[in-house]
C-alpha cells in the first residue's frame, strides 16, 4: 500500500513536472511561462517531499512560489514587451533545441544508468522523524561559516537591489523635517543694501 | 515520515477536485457555442482601445525585491528555532551575527528611503 | 522509487531548460526563468543523493543554493529593470554595446 501510493504520487508529479517545464519554454506569453514555472516548483516540491526533505520542500513553496515567482510576475507585467519581435526565430531554433535536449538526456541517461548508481532505497523514517531537526543540527554546527556567508550574500543582494532599483524620492511632496530644523537665518532672509534714491 | 503528509495529499486532491469539477461540469452541461465575436475582448461596444493588462507600478517591485531577502532570512530561522536547545549558545551567537548583518542591510534600506511610499 | 528515477527526472529537467535557453535566446526574462529551472534540476539531484546516501550535507547545500539563487533572481531582475528603463528593450540581440 505504502509503496504503491508513493510510486503513484511520484509518477503523477514527475509527469506534471516535465509537461509544465516544456510549457514554460514553449508558451508565447511570458505570464503563462511564469505560471507554469510555479507549477514546476510545486511538482518538484512534491518530489522532494517524497525524498523526505520536508523542510526544503516547504521552503521551495514559500520562498520560490511565494516570493521569487511573484517578483517575476511583477516584472513581466511591468514591462511592455513586444512579443512578436522576441519570438521570431523560435521555429528556426527548434531542431537544434530538440537535438540538444535529446543528446543531453541520452548522455545523462547513459551515465546514470542503474548499473552505475545502484543505491538501495533507504528505510523509510518513522512518524517521529524530523527532517528540520537534522538539517538544523548540521547547519548550525558543521556549516556555521557558510551560514554566515549566506548573510553576507543576502546583504549584498539588499544593497545591490536598492542601488539598482531605487530611484530616490521623485516628485514626492513630503516634509523633510531635519532640513527644516537646520535652516539658518541666512538661507531664508537676504538683506540687501539698497542705496537710497535722491529725491528729484 | 511520509504518513504524516497523507492528510495533506488528500487535502490537495480534494482541493484540486473542488476547483476542477465546476469547470468540467460547466463545460459539459452548459451550452458551448463560441464564435469570433463572442471571444473578442469587449469594451462597451467598441473594439478594445488598449491591452487589458495594465502596466504595473514600479514601487511594488522594490517591495517584492526586499521581501524575497527577508523571506529567506525567516527560512533560516525555522531550523534554528527547532534545534536551539541542542546547539546552545554557539548557535545562538551564530544566529545573532547573521541577524546583525541583516539588520545592517535593513538600516541601510531604511535610511535610503526604500521603504517609503511616495 | 529508485535513485535512477529521480536522476532521470533531473536530467530531463536540465535538458529542457537548456533547450529553453537555446530556443528563447531573445527574451531575457525567459532566460532567467530557464536558469531557475536548471537550478531546480540540480537541486533535485542533490536532494535525491542526500536521501539515498543518508547524508545531510546535500540538503544543507540545497538550502544554500536556494539562498544564492533567490539573491541572483533578485539582482538579475533589478538589472533587467534598469536595462529596460534605459534601453526600452529586453531583446538580447539589442544589447550589444560592449561588442567590439
Amino acid at each position: 500500500m505504502y509503496n504503491w501510493l508513493t510510486d503513484c504520487v511520484f509518477y503523477v508529479a514527475a509527469a506534471l513536472l516535465v509537461v509544465s517545464s516544456l510549457l514554460v519554454i514553449t508558451s508565447r506569453n511570458p505570464v503563462r511561462s511564469v505560471l507554469f514555472l510555479v507549477l514546476c516548483f510545486f511538482c518538484s516540491s512534491i518530489l522532494w517531499m517524497l525524498l523526505e526533505a520536508e523542510f526544503l520542500a516547504l521552503v521551495l513553496i514559500f520562498v520560490y512560489v511565494g516570493a521569487v515567482m511573484t517578483l517575476f510576475l511583477f516584472v513581466v507585467m511591468m514591462l511592455h514587451i513586444d512579443l512578436e519581435k522576441l519570438k521570431t526565430n523560435f521555429v528556426r531554433y527548434l531542431p537544434i533545441g530538440a537535438l540538444i535536449v535529446l543528446g543531453m538526456i541520452g548522455l545523462m541517461g547513459y551515465i546514470i544508468a542503474p548499473e552505475h548508481f545502484s543505491l538501495l532505497a533507504p528505510a523509510h523514517h518513522g512518524a517521529d522523524y524530523s527532517n528540520i531537526k537534522e538539517l538544523g543540527t548540521a547547519l548550525y554546527t558543521h556549516y556555521v561559516y557558510p551560514f554566515e556567508l549566506a548573510a553576507v550574500i543576502l546583504i549584498v543582494a539588499i544593497i545591490s537591489a536598492i542601488s539598482l532599483a531605487h530611484r530616490g524620492p521623485r516628485g514626492r511632496k513630503s516634509q523633510d523635517v531635519p532640513s527644516q530644523l537646520n535652516i539658518q537665518r541666512n538661507d531664508r532672509v537676504r538683506l540687501v543694501d539698497v542705496p537710497a534714491e535722491k529725491k528729484e | 515520515m511520509l504518513e504524516n503528509y497523507f492528510s495533506v495529499l488528500i487535502f490537495i486532491l480534494i482541493g484540486v477536485a473542488m476547483g476542477v469539477a465546476p469547470l468540467v461540469l460547466g463545460r459539459l452541461v452548459a451550452p458551448h457555442r463560441p464564435d469570433k465575436e463572442k471571444n473578442s475582448p469587449y469594451e462597451c461596444g467598441f473594439d478594445a482601445f488598449e491591452d487589458a493588462r495594465l502596466p504595473f507600478d514600479v514601487r511594488f517591485y522594490l517591495v517584492a525585491l526586499l521581501f524575497i531577502i527577508f523571506d529567506l532570512e525567516t527560512a533560516f530561522f525555522f531550523p534554528w528555532a527547532v534545534v536551539l536547545d541542542k546547539i546552545g549558545w554557539f548557535g545562538f551567537g551564530a544566529m545573532m551575527i547573521f541577524l546583525g548583518l541583516l539588520v545592517i542591510g535593513f538600516i541601510y534600506e531604511w535610511k535610503k528611503g526604500a521603504l517609503e511610499w511616495e | 522509487m529508485t535513485l535512477t528515477a529521480y536522476l532521470i527526472i533531473g536530467a530531463i529537467l536540465f535538458g529542457i531548460s537548456l533547450a529553453g535557453i537555446v530556443l528563447n535566446r531573445k527574451n531575457l526574462i525567459v532566460l532567467l526563468m530557464c536558469i531557475e529551472l536548471m537550478l531546480l534540476a540540480v537541486n533535485t539531484n542533490f536532494v535525491a543523493f542526500s536521501h539515498f546516501l543518508g547524508d545531510n550535507a546535500g540538503e544543507v547545500f540545497v538550502f544554500f543554493i536556494l539562498t544564492v539563487a533567490a539573491a541572483e533572481a533578485a539582482i538579475g531582475l533589478a538589472i533587467l529593470m534598469v536595462l529596460y528603463r534605459k534601453r526600452h528593450t529586453i531583446n538580447v540581440d539589442d544589447l550589444n554595446t560592449l561588442k567590439g
